[in-house]
Formats: structure tokens, sequence, C-alpha cells
């Protein structure tokens, strides 16, 4: 079944829209907000946001592709993606994503086989500061360490369980 | 008019000209693959580097518009650097498949890898990036993925000039992809541009696919014969078989531009073609020598003429013919045979589909031409009226069908007549009912001028000679004429062109020097 917007993400897109003059610059926010809805942005998906702006599927999916944030495969419940970029490598970001992989038997990309987790390396999240960082769906986790980590994803699996 | 100086040499260009468009009236070659004449300016593949005095970074020419005084340069060390970095850079993950791509011998690739690269690659081949290659991404096109420059050409013309925009860059970085959406392919009449801008083996042609190596053809000029547009094209082949038509650039009639199924016309002059004079004896249909077929069907309308009176005579014209071939054709039936049965039948081909862009309805090269000859299309309808009737003893058709009519409507109208003569390049309903056949060459095989839609007359010219023992249509009419007492002065094309000039009002003043290659637009209403 090709998916369509809820009641509620229809009107917040239409009041987004009108913010903008040209329809071409809507494609991003649009995409955010499908991607909220629909938790990934499946061909169909990518089809939709095509005919509720009125642009070509391809014109869509050139500019859902070039950006890493949207997910054109399914995720798990929890998204983690771990910064790979300079200050957080330098304060070991390697070895964390590492260990990662190791607890939860999946490579970055991959998603846990019950669904519960995907692993993704990221670009500079913006805080090198607080380096190694990694965000989780919407939230920061900073200063990050082994320990930390576990703590994280225990968490979240019992919240989960 | 701004004057600036270019390597060295002064030229003056019009306000608002690129350094890489002034640049061609100095001579000099700027290498480029983005930039393309008939689509806006993407400025991407940087191949057009230029120095500029007083700029302090190399420009690129075909974005860099000229200004009075400017001092550019194309020849310094620190161009060719430039342009042979950028160069390496395009290639670092082409597969470098050559020996097994169509484009080879017609590259941007290879082209200018021989002019301004000559470098070593410092990419291990194992490091390139691979793609997706021989995908069928529909209309008459094959995608190698890994082939492509990124230079948007193909997305350019597909949202420029068809408006449809199947093509986008997908992914990014060196992952960056040309493709189509997941399922929907190319879906328009004139996708096989893009084979022709693509400046490398990324889209290719997929009749042409593996048909035939570039460097082997031969070209000529010619006028697409698939519709009333009259598309201006290069017609390909080598020895007696025709590859390809590409667009040849007209501004005034198709830019640089042709359709699809304008492309495929070529086909017709290959197959089922007729190339032998027939003479049908007790309906067993006998291969004769010309003479023979010409002399024995001079006398068979010389002897209808006389048994039952120059009405019982008709000919058949066809749109398909050129200008010079329907003059004659006229003055067969009017001066030699005088009969007032002439007309001329459309050529009608699937649903006559046309749009605003270049695709006519008419299906034919030289409807006007027909009309401003005075050749009537509504006498056609009397024409088959009198066939059916019974009343016409010998009928001249000229072209492989009669209009629209069925195979089978074809053989009923010509079982009327005792006596059916065919002028034509391909075998068909008529060819299997007519008594002689007297084969004609194809559009490449002769020259001539059609006149188009719009009354531009356009001349095609002769890219080899008459295919198996098939003449020229002025060869033969001029053959039947003289049979019949005429006293005609052979000549070709240009001599019928001349006289055309002469006492045809529209094309008063014309000939074959002044129409050019481009043509020229005759006067009158048709
Ligand atoms: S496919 Fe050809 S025309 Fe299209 S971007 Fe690639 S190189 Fe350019
Ligand atoms: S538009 Fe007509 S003349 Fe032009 S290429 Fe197509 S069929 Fe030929
Ligand atoms: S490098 Fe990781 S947040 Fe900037
Ligand atoms: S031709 Fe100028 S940048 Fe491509």
């Amino acid at each position: 079944m090709s998916p369509s917007f809820s009641e509620a993400t229809r009107a917040r897109f239409e009041r987004m829209l009108a913010r903008y003059p040209d329809k071409e610059a809507a494609i991003l926010p649009t995409l955010h907000l499908a991607q909220r809805e629909f938790g990934h942005l499946s061909g169909e998906a990518i089809d939709y946001v095509a005919t509720l702006l009125g642009f070509t599927p391809a014109r869509i999916e050139g500019v859902a592709t070039f950006y890493t944030m949207y997910n054109r495969k399914p995720v798990g419940k929890y998204h983690l993606q771990v910064c790979r970029n300079l200050s957080c490598s330098l304060m070991g970001a390697e070895h964390l994503i590492e260990h990662m992989s190791r607890k939860l038997g999946i490579k970055p990309g991959g998603t846990t086989a019950d669904g519960t987790f995907t692993l993704s390396t990221v670009e500079c999240l913006g805080s090198c500061g607080t380096a190694p960082v990694m965000q989780v769906n919407d939230d920061y986790h900073e200063d990050l360490t082994e320990e930390s980590i576990d703590a994280i994803l225990d968490g979240l699996r019992q919240e989960h369980g | 008019m701004p004057n600036f100086t270019i390597n060295g040499i002064s030229v003056d260009v019009p306000q608002g000209t690129t350094i890489l468009e002034a640049a061609k009236t100095a001579g000099i070659e700027i290498p480029h693959y983005c930039y393309h004449p008939k689509l806006s300016v993407a400025g991407n593949c940087r191949m057009c580097l230029v120095e500029v005095e007083k700029f302090p970074k190399l420009q690129i020419a075909c974005n860099t518009i000229v200004t009075d005084g400017m001092a550019v340069k194309t020849d310094s060390e620190k161009v060719k650097q430039a342009v042979t970095g950028v160069l390496e850079f395009l290639l670092i993950h082409h597969p470098i498949d050559c020996p097994i791509c169509d484009q080879a011998g017609e590259c941007g690739l290879q082209i200018y890898y021989m002019k301004y690269g000559l470098h070593k690659s410092r990419y291990a081949v194992e490091d390139k990036v691979h793609k997706k290659k021989v995908q069928d991404i529909g209309g008459q096109i094959i995608l190698d993925a890994e082939r492509c420059i990124l230079c948007s050409r193909c997305i350019r013309f597909l949202q420029e000039v068809t408006g449809t925009g199947e093509l986008e860059f997908f992914q990014r970085g060196d992952h960056s992809e040309i493709s189509i959406f997941p399922g929907r392919p190319l879906d328009n009449r004139y996708t096989g541009n893009l084979a022709d801008i693509c400046p490398v083996g990324a889209l290719t042609s997929k009749d042409f696919r593996f048909k035939c190596r570039v460097w082997l053809l031969r070209g000529a000029r010619s006028i697409c014969p698939g519709c009333a547009n009259g598309c201006n094209v290069e017609a390909h082949f080598k020895e007696e078989i025709l590859y390809r038509l590409k667009p040849r650039q007209n501004d005034e009639v198709n830019k640089t531009w042709m359709c699809d199924p304008g492309r495929l016309e070529y086909k017709k002059a290959n197959e089922a073609r007729l190339l032998t004079p027939v003479n049908r004896e007790n309906g067993i249909p006998k291969a004769a020598p010309w003479e023979a077929a010409l002399s024995s069907v001079a006398f068979r309308l010389w002897e209808m003429v006389e048994k039952h009176g120059p009405g019982s005579v008709a000919v058949i014209a066809s749109p398909q013919f050129s200008n010079e071939e329907l003059f004659l054709a006229r003055k067969l039936a009017d001066e030699v045979l005088r009969t007032p049965h002439l007309g001329f039948s459309l050529r009608t081909v699937g649903d006559g589909f046309a749009d605003d862009f270049l695709i006519k309805a008419d299906k034919n090269p030289n409807t006007r031409g027909a009309k401003l000859l005075g050749i009537s299309e509504e006498k056609f309808d009397d024409i088959v009226q009198n066939v059916a009737d019974g009343k016409i003893r010998a009928l001249l058709v000229f072209g492989n069908g009669i209009a629209d009519l069925s195979d089978a409507e074809t053989g009923r109208l010509l079982a009327n007549v005792p006596f059916v003569v065919q002028i034509a390049t391909n075998e068909g309903a008529v060819s299997r009912a007519a008594h002689a056949i007297l084969p004609s060459a194809s559009f490449v095989e002769r020259g001539g001028t059609f006149t188009n839609h719009a009354g531009r007359v356009q001349r095609f010219w002769m890219g080899f000679p008459p295919r198996g023992k098939a003449r020229s249509a002025i060869e033969i009419i001029t053959g039947l004429a003289n049979r019949l007492g005429a006293g005609w002065k052979s000549g070709g094309e240009a001599q019928v062109f001349r006289a055309i000039a002469q006492s045809e009002a529209p094309f008063a003043g014309m000939s074959y020097e002044s129409l050019g290659e481009l043509g020229q637009t005759a006067g009158g209403k048709g």
C-alpha cells in the first residue's frame, strides 16, 4: 500500500510549505517529515513526496540519497550514529565503534536481529568539544567511554525489553 | 562589440559571448564536456579552464563572459597542467573498457586524453569504484553508470528539452551515479538524443549497440524521411548498409535534435528492398533487364492511351519522393501521358502522433513540396473512385503503399486495374500486385530536395549509388518519358531543380547553391 501522511502531519506539511516560495527548497523538510512518519524513506515514500511537491521521483531520490541522514532502508528502534570524524577519532571513536560492533554482533550499517539497534558511523556531529560523541535517535551522548556505552545500551535494551 | 585577445589573437565578439564560444570564432578549441550549446550552462566538468589576465585563478570558459580588453590564454603551462589534472580526476573511476564500448572512436574521453592528457594514472585499478553496467533504462538507451563523468548534460536535456526529468544523480562523492528512479524508465520520444549528447559511453544507443565500429562508417548529409518536419540528419553507412541517423544542426528546423521514430527510418533502406526490375508474365514475376522493363512498361502505357484514351491512365504520386522526382512525375502525367488523373497519396503511420516540438502528424517528408508543385491530394480520392469503377486501365504508383489502405484493401483495389506499374523502394502490398516493378533508390542512394511542412526546401545528398539494380526515380521517369517520345534531356537532380526554379513560382530564384546545407523557404502558399 502506498504510504500517506496522517492528518496531523499533513497539516504540518501544509504550514511548512507556505514558508517556502520555492517548492524545491521544501524538499528537505518534507523528507524529514516523511522519515519521521514512515520510519524510513522507502521507494513508495519517495514517490509520495514527489507527488506531494510536484517533482519527479528521480529528483526526490537524488536529494534523499545525497544526504546521509535520510534512511533509505529500515532502521532499528534505536539508531546509533557514532561520529567517526577527526575530533572523535582522536578521542578513540574507532575503538568504541569496534566495541559496539562486538557487543551488538553487527557491523556498521547493520541492524540487530531483534530490530532494536542499527549501528551507523556518521561525520562530525558538531560536538567536537565533548568527543567522542554518538547520537541515538534525537539524543546526543557525549564524552563516551566503553563503560558509558555499555550502560546506555543496557538501559535502552531494558526500556525496549 | 567587445574586443578581446585570445592567445594573442584579437577578436571582436557580440556582447554577452562566453569565452568558449568566442574562442571558436578565433578557431581555437577549448575542451569541454558539460557545456552544450543548446542546454543551460552547468559549469561542473572543469575541462574548459583558461587563464584570464588579472584573474587570480583559472576561469571556466563556458561560463565567463568576454569583456572589452580581456586577455585570455588557453595554451599556457598553467592551463595545460590544470586541464590534464581535471582529466586525470575524471578518469579516476573510469573502467577504460574502450574495447567493448560503442562510443570508442567518438568518445570525449579518448579524444581529449590524446590531446590534453597522455598522463599515467596514479590511481590503482583495484581501487576503482564500480557501478552498474548494461542497464536498459527505456527508450533507445542503454546506461553504463561507471563510464559516466557526471557532466549532467542528460539531466539538463530531460529537464529543459523534453521536460520529463527521468534521469538524476543519486548518492554523492565517488558513489555519485546517474540513473532513473526504479521502475520509471525514460518516457519521451526523444531519448536517442541522450546517446548523442553524452560525451562518453555511459548512454549509448540500444539499436546501434555492437553493430559497427564508428570509424568504419561514412556519412552523408541528409533529411529524415520520417515526417513533414524534415529534420536535418547525417546518415551513417558502411558499404551499402545504413547503420544510423544522427541529427545535423539546423537551428531553423531541429536545432541539434531528432525524434526516436525518425532515428529508425534508416532501416527501410536496408530491409525488404526492391532491387531489380520485375515484369509479371501470366501472373509470375520475372526479373527483367532495365531496357526491357522500361520498354515494355512504356509500350503498355502507350497501348492503353491509344486504345482507351489518356483518361484510362492514372498516376498516384507520393510525397515520399523528392521535389525533382515529383516535378518529373507531373510532367510525365501532364505532358506525355496527358492524363487528368494525377494525385498523391499520403503515407500514414501508426496513430499520426504529433507534438509541439518536432514530430508532425504527416509522416511524409515532402507533402508541402507535392502541393507547391501543383499535385493535388484531393484528386487522389477521385482516382481511387475511378479505379474502383474499373475506368482505369493502367496505373502508375509511386511509393511502397497507397495512403492508409491495408494490404487487403490495396490488393482488392489494384485487382481492378489490368496494368499496374510501381516505382518504389520496398516490398509490400503494391509490389505483390504490380505487373511491373521499377525499383528506385532509397533516400541515401540519391540526391534531391524535400520541402518541409513550413515550406523550407532542403537538400539531401547521395551517400552511395543505388543498391542492386535500383535507379534514381529521375532516371526511371525520364526513361519512360523518352520511350513515349518525350525527348527529355537526361540529367541529374541539379538540372531538374534548375528547371523547377525556372517554371515553378514558389521555387523561383532558388538553386542548389542558394539552398546550401540548411535550405531556404519557398515562397507562395502550398
Ligand atoms: S550519462 Fe553521459 S551525459 Fe549523463 S551525466 Fe553521465 S557523462 Fe554526462
Ligand atoms: S520529427 Fe520527423 S523529421 Fe524529425 S526526426 Fe522525427 S520523424 Fe524525422
Ligand atoms: S568530530 Fe565528532 S563531533 Fe565533531
Ligand atoms: S565545459 Fe566549462 S565547466 Fe564543463
